[in-house]
């Protein structure tokens, strides 16, 4: 196990590296004297950087295919998702077929976990036809659906959607909250030897797992987060639901109008099986949202985006769904997402009702901050931003 | 001195799904007769027989507790989770878990009588008609077994998971499957008799009455096939997946939606009766009688509505339920809940 310490300093804006990285300070957004120093240890296992982790083989490369006939009467159109997923693929690498471009991260011994995001019950959570096209495309080059795990942190909302009745028979449903298992040997869903602590708020549990699927059975994760606002990060986006749906105990990280997921979310993602392991990133955006993610139970500030954004480099996808959501909110004439007037907090009821209300100052300089970990782009110039209309 | 003489014996009741109410369902419990927290998570339904209720666990147990005092009679303990609703026939307790095996129980003391492993995980109950056992699995396979001795008389391979509960006619057995057909297999032989493609899964477990199976998909379209054709009688379009099985009663079918709302719509063509709001998403299937309908729900507990209207009766707020379906005797309501908790009130 490597053993590693990052000290955020709130007051300096900054994130000092110990061990791996020096004592650079890397200025990482603006001052906020509200927020203490944090103190962050990972410990992980010392593995080599694969070639294929974040930021991957297309650092700074972002897909945006955008299918009209993606939703019909209300419904995915599994044919859309299809059309979206090969054209996806094949922009991103350059392949000639869907195929290849898979065979370039996938093969037939692996095993693939599929970071989905459920937390948006019913209408906003990576869609079935989404997961589905991926298995298809995964069983295409010879991963066997005995091999596919799909797996977040908690099983009730994994449930709710259905994921577990749903997916090609053979594929696995596993909730970290709930133990599973492996040719017969029940595990807990999280590993005790690889984790994250810190002290945000004088919180009693000061560490946060990382689930046993990331560190011990997984050779490959594909992320598929959905295209949404989040009330304190800014976006839920590829980092986020990486980090605090493969962690436990992160809801820890808000408290009051505070929030620290900048700097832990882009920390976490840094730890050595997660980094290593996830090769692929697909956005859902097929139904996005603008305000009062991830859950957004008002249907007000969902909108049928008809997208889905491929890559392999987190921080320039999560870049560019930053500038999609801003630019939404500039259309519906809201206060962007980097706003701190303290006039536009409020409870979580008046965040449900209206984007002019919000619980948290959002905090989405995460994705730079990942930036400055090596994780991918940030700069809009340094990426390469490829639309694709169906 | 309470005491329970209702028989609820299978997933919502009985094998015809009616499920049916008691009058002291419409109003809303107030004492609690006695509650058990088991050590992990509950998705089945509980059942009735005989002052016993029956519930499994995510622990991998079948309870058996005293329906009036709450005092555990016996659990027998398998290898892996279950959430499979019991089944009761004559003297057996049926039920599957995760590891995919199918477990015949005495009633009486919790004895394993017979064993049998399937492919896949168990999530249905096993239904029981004529002396077979009637049940699908994960793995796509839908099997017929002795009751007696657990011997497979056939299965039928689909192609995607069966997490649908059959319903076993005297001609025919019909289940969903999430390859998106909704099957009628001779309950003999195992051959097809006729299937249905919906537009996506059929998660939901079909009703069988007046000629008609009832069930709907995840295409957000709630169907009325001919029970011996499979065609088309009627069909409801709502706001998105259903996954809740339909429950009948009084001329109305009732089933909860993903969207939301539990609905009451006509037997006989289909119309909209009603429709009520509930809590963001519904997923269990409600149990309906002459005067109420009673769902729970993972959001927000448990909710009762008058069955003439959908106006809301009363509401308890004891923890959700992904596919629990709470049993409405004489004398009491029994429920089970997600975080593991069985509630007997009144």
């Amino acid at each position: 196990m490597n053993r590693r310490t990052f000290i955020y300093n709130a007051a300096l804006g900054t994130l000092n590296l110990g061990l791996i990285y020096g004592h650079r300070g890397v200025p990482i957004r603006q001052p906020d004297s509200a927020l203490k120093s944090l103190k962050i240890d990972v410990q992980a296992p010392e593995t080599e950087l694969s070639r294929l982790g974040m930021p991957g083989l297309f650092p700074g490369r972002v897909v945006e295919a955008h299918h009209p006939g993606s939703l019909v009467d209300g419904r995915v159109s599994p044919s859309a998702m299809q059309a979206m997923v090969d054209a996806g693929m094949k922009a991103l690498t350059g392949d000639g077929n869907a195929r290849d471009a898979w065979a370039r991260l996938f093969g037939a011994t692996d095993v693939v976990a599929l970071k989905v995001n459920p937390s948006g019950v019913p209408g906003t959570v990576t869609s079935i036809p989404l997961v589905r096209e991926v298995v298809r495309s995964l069983t295409s080059v010879g991963v066997p659906t005995k091999n596919i795990i799909v797996y977040d942190r908690n099983s009730n909302q994994l449930e709710v959607n259905g994921y577990h009745a749903l997916v090609p028979p053979g594929v696995r449903v596993v909730g970290l909250d709930q133990r599973w298992s492996v040719r017969g040997e029940s595990r807990p869903g999280y590993d005790p030897l690889v984790f994250c602590e810190m002290d945000c708020f004088g919180e009693r549990e000061t560490r946060s797992y990382l689930a046993s699927i990331v560190v011990r059975e997984a050779t490959k994760i594909i992320n598929l987060p959905c295209l949404k606002e989040h009330n304190a990060s800014g976006v839920t986006g590829c980092l986020k639901n990486l980090a605090y749906g493969s962690f436990n105990n992160v809801a820890r990280t808000h408290a009051g109008t505070k929030t620290y997921t900048d700097p832990v979310i882009a920390v976490m993602c840094t730890s050595s099986p997660l980094r290593s392991k996830s090769v692929l990133h697909i956005m859902d955006g097929i139904r996005a949202v603008y305000h009062s993610g991830p859950f957004a139970w008002n249907p007000d500030f969902v909108w049928d985006a008809k997208t889905l954004l491929f890559g392999t480099d987190p921080v320039a996808m999560d870049r560019i769904e930053l500038e999609i959501v801003e630019q939404k909110r500039r259309e519906v004439g809201v206060p962007s997402l980097w706003d701190r007037n303290p006039a536009y907090l409020g409870t979580n009821a008046e965040m449900q009702r209206t984007a002019f209300k919000n619980q948290f100052y959002r905090e989405p300089g995460h994705i730079k901050t990942a930036a400055a970990l090596g994780l991918g782009k940030w700069e809009l110039s340094d990426i390469d931003h490829r639309k694709l209309q169906l | 001195m309470f005491q329970d003489s209702t028989d609820w014996i299978t997933l919502l009741g009985a094998n015809d799904r009616r499920g049916g109410t008691a009058a002291s369902a419409s109003r809303s419990p107030g004492e609690l007769i006695w509650k058990q927290a088991l050590t992990d998570g509950i998705r089945s339904s509980p059942v009735l027989h005989e002052g016993v209720v029956f519930v499994t666990c995510r622990d991998g147990c079948l309870y058996a507790f005293d329906s009036r005092t709450g005092k555990e009679r016996w659990h027998v303990q398998t290898a892996a989770a279950s959430d499979s609703t019991p089944s009761i026939s004559g003297p057996l307790v049926l039920f599957g878990n995760d590891a995919g095996v199918l477990y015949a129980v005495e009633r009486s003391s919790g004895a394993i009588r017979w064993q049998l492993e399937a492919g896949g995980s168990i999530w249905t109950s096993p239904i029981v008609r004529n002396g077979v056992v009637f049940f699908g699995s994960t793995d796509g396979v839908f099997r017929a077994v002795d009751l007696a001795g657990g011997k497979i008389r056939w299965t039928h391979e689909t192609d995607g998971q069966i997490c649908s509960t059959a319903y076993a006619a005297e001609r025919l057995v019909y289940f969903g499957s999430s390859d998106g057909n909704i099957y009628a297999l001779d309950p003999m032989s195992g051959k097809s008799s006729w299937r249905f493609r919906a537009g996506d899964s059929v998660v939901a477990s079909p009703a069988v009455i007046d000629g008609l199976v009832l069930a709907g998909s995840e295409d957000y379209w709630f169907y009325a096939l001919d029970a011996a054709s499979g065609a088309v009688r009627w069909k409801f379009e709502t706001g998105l997946g259903i996954y809740s099985s339909p429950a009948v009663a009084g001329g109305r079918v009732y089933f909860g939606g993903k969207d939301g709302y539990v609905y009451a719509l006509a037997l006989a063509d289909g119309k909209e009766i009603w429709k009520s709001r509930s809590f963001r998403t519904l997923t269990a299937p409600p149990v309906a009688g002459d005067s109420v309908v009673c769902i729970q729900t993972f959001y927000g507990g448990t909710q009762a509505f008058e069955a003439a209207t959908g106006k809301e009766l009363w509401r308890a707020n004891l923890g959700g339920s992904l596919q629990s379906t709470p049993i409405l005797a004489d004398d009491a309501v029994y429920l089970a809940t997600y975080p593991g908790v069985v509630y007997a009130l009144r």
